[in-house]
């Protein structure tokens, strides 16, 4: 099939910063995308949630940038912007009508060069204050809010980079110091821990010649050092592992995690196959036999986290109804599990079908394909990778989802978290 | 080379013009309002249909019922089961969903331009020969009962539910979730279902949008073939004055003991889609709590940091939908909070944003509007949205002149008119035990505790 085919090219600056050039020139729209090769898993022990902090100041402002200003002169054009921390990475975007692309472009250039100049005191306590009421909103605040903190402990063992939260620890967050600030900046965002795309209206010769000139001069940094703790990881976690939570939720949930191969393996794309059988669209198996047929699930949800660091995570979740036995539930989960050794090659067909035209429906948007070209540049070395998405998928055999219930799905490998409405309702 | 100075933004480049996609319009023989956008981009297709079978127009007993039928179209039709009917659309690698609210029902298609005639055909039967089984309907009344349920107990939800609840008097619909409540829902059956689609699943009112990689005449000739002989309008129509709860200002606080953070709402009654004020009034907004660099979110947020964020958003519908402050804040600084919030309000009720504020939000407003064309989907929302509120149809033409038009004054005399911190309707949801005396303490409106069921 031909329908994916981004244009693209690379370049490489002398100081390390790789660039990701996608011309689009339909819309007047451009999106910058820059990609930092660290994440919650970079964070040593006492230290955790400070990659998510540490992306908080980099809207503090920079040497030629004061605080808010980033936010105003980007709104000011009519672009958008955000970043995100993960696990693995951390990223930053843009998104401005064309003609503003040098804007967007001295504005990550001073913050990856000229950041520290901006720093202090006053800037962190904000920002940790903002960040913790973030943790309050999205986590502390919510029914179910701590789950992928319980179930991280479950999958990965206390000295595996995957243990602890992107959000991290309130003591943590509270202890965060300048000086912090500093090492990280200087150990983690160098141009050479970076991939930089622009995607969209864009003359690539002056683009390039933009990016020289705002980026060039900026000197490369060490090596980043290693990962903290351990980073090979067997790909079973060796047994079930449970953790049942009585709390003040409204609907009994069963929550099933599995290690699977990292991202990085070829393995990983029958992951991904398996967990398109049980929950994506609604011909798969979890949808049509326990939401449809049994009705004693209420949602659920699969996916494969594309982790890249020793094993990642295949996760499965059912939600009950009111007064619904979680064990039963989980039963029925177990059930359709182990049901897919009997896969059938039409499914996997119809998976690949709907994630053709889900990829299609991503790359619509500039900032969709600007980031996605960067992932595959950090993580791969190749953004080529997206263009053959599709192939990967394909060559994913009846045999390979076999082999993938037997060996990744079985109660050598589950970890389960159940969630229980406290009243018993 | 020189080097480069870095000390001021550098100057923006030549402005590439755009303009909105055209739209080729026609009135079919039955009523129903075809509006075709050509975008050849990607090979995507976005279709959507819709109809004014809304739940502003159903009483409270049926409150739900539009968007419980809506829900319960997957269920099946009479020549294919629910499971037959995913299986025939991911099988061509379609997406077809349905969803009502308070303007109407839209049911809409994603799929490649070469899947369209297949994927149109099964959406019209979907929506043309629902069959209603009986386990299906069970299902989709169960899962909106559990959503109600899980709603109660969610902080943000229930804030959302309770404010609405203090802004409009008892008789609006927007005064309740638009999926209903327990004992609407409690009472529907197959039957309820079918005779709605019945009565309201008509075509007057109504329209097709279709944007992507196709030709006008091919889908004209695509909605004949299955919606030709398709005719009626709407037999429930909406038929209600907003009116609200109060115009004295109120602090409800709605006890939910442990909390480690107070979900806060603050607002009143807006105003509908069709003010004049629109524009100047959107500014007004944006200035208030539409942007990041809002007054609201560099007082709550970077001054303060109370919050993770903050915003203010005017709903527009047909009739008026609520204005609104919302935020979530610690503890300790829930009273400085709404204080300040209340101070921002105020402020721009009194005095009008500045020009430069006026002026900044106008480019914001301006320039972001080109940037959310590039998928087929925001193009077919931005054209549902004519065909909703009865625009005219050079709306998207005139836009960026239209926000660019609007004037400080305007924007002044907007905000005074549409925002009334007097009016206003407090409600916070969090721990009663530690916030209750700092918010009594604002002596904003006594403090009226309830429990959270």
């Amino acid at each position: 099939m031909t329908l994916l085919s981004i244009d693209f090219e690379r370049h490489r600056l002398d100081n390390g910063l790789k660039v990701v050039l996608a011309p689009d020139r339909t819309v007047p729209v451009v999106a910058t995308n820059l990609w930092y090769g660290v994440g919650s898993r970079n964070e040593p022990a006492g230290k955790t949630g400070f990659a998510h902090l540490f992306e908080h100041m980099m809207f503090q402002g920079s040497a030629h940038v004061p605080k808010n200003r980033h936010f105003e002169l980007i709104e000011r054009v009519g672009g958008t912007l955000n970043a995100t921390t993960w696990f693995d990475r951390t990223n930053y975007f843009e998104t401005v009508p064309s003609h503003e692309l040098d804007l967007c472009l001295w504005l990550e250039s001073d913050r990856m060069g000229w950041m520290l100049p901006a720093m202090d005191q006053e800037k962190l306590d904000n920002q940790r204050d903002v960040v913790m009421n973030e943790k309050r909103q999205r986590y502390d605040n919510q029914p179910y809010g701590d789950w992928s903190e319980r179930l991280q402990h479950l999958v990965y063992p206390e000295d595996h980079p995957y243990h602890h939260t992107v959000i991290g620890s309130m003591e943590d967050i509270e202890a965060a110091t300048l000086d912090d600030v500093a090492s990280f900046f200087e150990t983690f965002y160098v141009p050479n821990n970076a991939v930089l795309t622009v995607a969209g209206d864009i003359d690539p010769a002056e683009a390039l010649a933009s990016i020289e000139r705002y980026f060039g001069e900026i000197p490369a940094g060490a090596e980043v050092p290693p990962i903290p703790g351990r980073t090979e990881l067997e790909h079973v976690i060796g047994g079930t592992v449970r953790d049942t939570v009585v709390s003040d939720v409204p609907l009994p949930r069963v929550i099933m995690a599995f290690r699977i191969p990292p991202y990085s393996s070829d393995a990983f794309a029958t992951a991904e196959i398996a967990r398109a059988l049980l929950g994506m669209g609604r011909a798969s198996r979890f949808y049509r036999h326990l939401v449809r047929e049994q009705q004693i699930a209420k949602s659920v949800v699969t996916y494969a986290y594309p982790l890249m660091t020793g094993a990642s995570m295949l996760l499965v979740w059912g939600t009950g109804y009111p007064g619904s036995d979680p064990a039963e539930l989980e039963s029925a989960m177990t059930r359709e599990l182990e049901g897919l050794i009997d896969a059938r090659q039409e499914e996997i067909d119809r998976a690949i079908t709907l994630t053709e035209t889900d990829l299609v429906r991503a790359l619509e948007r500039v900032a969709d394909r600007a980031d996605l070209l960067s992932m595959f540049d950090l993580y791969f070395d190749d953004p080529g990778r997206l263009n053959r998405e599709l192939d990967r998928l394909r060559s994913v055999t009846l045999e390979d989802v076999r082999g993938f219930v037997d060996q990744q799905l079985g109660p050598d490998n589950r970890a389960i978290l159940t969630y229980v409405p406290e009243d018993g309702r | 080379m020189s080097v480069l100075d870095r000390s001021t933004p550098p100057a923006s480049g030549s402005l590439r013009d755009f303009s909105f996609p055209a739209v080729d319009r026609k009135e079919l023989a039955n009523g129903l309002d075809l509006r075709v956008a050509r975008m050849n981009r990607l090979p995507m297709v976005n279709v959507s249909l819709f109809m004014r079978a809304s739940e502003d127009a159903l009483s409270s007993d049926r409150a739900g019922l539009a968007v419980l039928t809506a829900d319960a179209l997957e269920g099946g039709t009479k020549k294919r089961s629910g499971s037959e009917l995913a299986e025939s659309l991911e099988r061509i690698g379609a997406r077809v969903s349905a969803s009502a609210g308070w303007e109407g029902t839209t049911v809409g298609i994603s799929c490649l331009a070469d899947r369209l005639p297949e994927a149109f055909a099964i959406m019209a039967e979907a929506v043309r020969e629902p069959s209603f089984p009986e386990g299906e309907v069970r299902r989709a009344l169960d899962q909106q009962l559990a959503t109600i349920r899980q709603r109660q107990m969610d902080p943000g939800a229930l804030a959302t539910d309770s404010a609405r609840a203090a802004y409009f008097a008892p008789d609006v619909p927007y005064v309740r979730a638009v999926d209903g409540t327990v004992a609407s829902i409690e009472a529907m059956s197959r039957d309820t279902l079918r005779g709605y689609v019945e009565a309201n699943y008509r075509p007057e009112g109504g329209g097709l949008v279709v944007v992507g990689d196709v030709e006008v005449d091919e889908v004209a000739e695509m909605v004949m073939t299955h919606f030709g002989d398709w005719t009626g309008s709407p037999s429930h129509v909406a038929d209600f004055e907003v009116e609200p709860a109060t115009t004295f200002r109120r602090v409800i606080l709605v006890h939910r003991p442990g909390a480690v953070q107070s979900e806060v709402r603050i607002g009143h009654v807006g105003t509908s889609r069709s003010t004049p004020d629109y524009y100047p009034l959107s500014i007004a907004n944006m200035v208030l709590g539409g942007m990041f660099t809002s007054r609201l979110n560099l007082n709550l947020r970077e001054e303060n940091g109370f919050t993770y964020g903050v915003r203010s958003r005017f709903t527009f519908r047909s009739s008026p939908g609520p204005f609104q402050i919302s935020t979530a804040v610690g503890n300790d600084v829930t009273a400085p909070a709404v204080r300040e919030a209340m101070s921002e309000l105020t402020k721009m009720a009194e005095a009008g944003p500045t020009e430069d504020e006026v002026s900044a939000a106008r480019d914001y407003a301006a320039g972001v509007f080109g940037l959310q064309l590039e998928t087929s989907g925001q193009v077919a929302t931005r054209v549902n949205q004519l065909l909703i509120y009865g625009l005219a149809d050079d709306h998207y033409d005139r836009y960026r002149d239209d926000v660019r038009a609007v004037t400080a004054d305007a924007a002044k005399a907007a905000a005074a008119t549409h925002m009334r911190p007097m009016e206003a309707q407090i409600v916070v949801v969090g721990d009663a035990e530690v916030i209750g005396q700092p918010l009594e303490e604002l002596a904003l409106a006594p403090v009226q505790v309830v429990g959270a069921d």
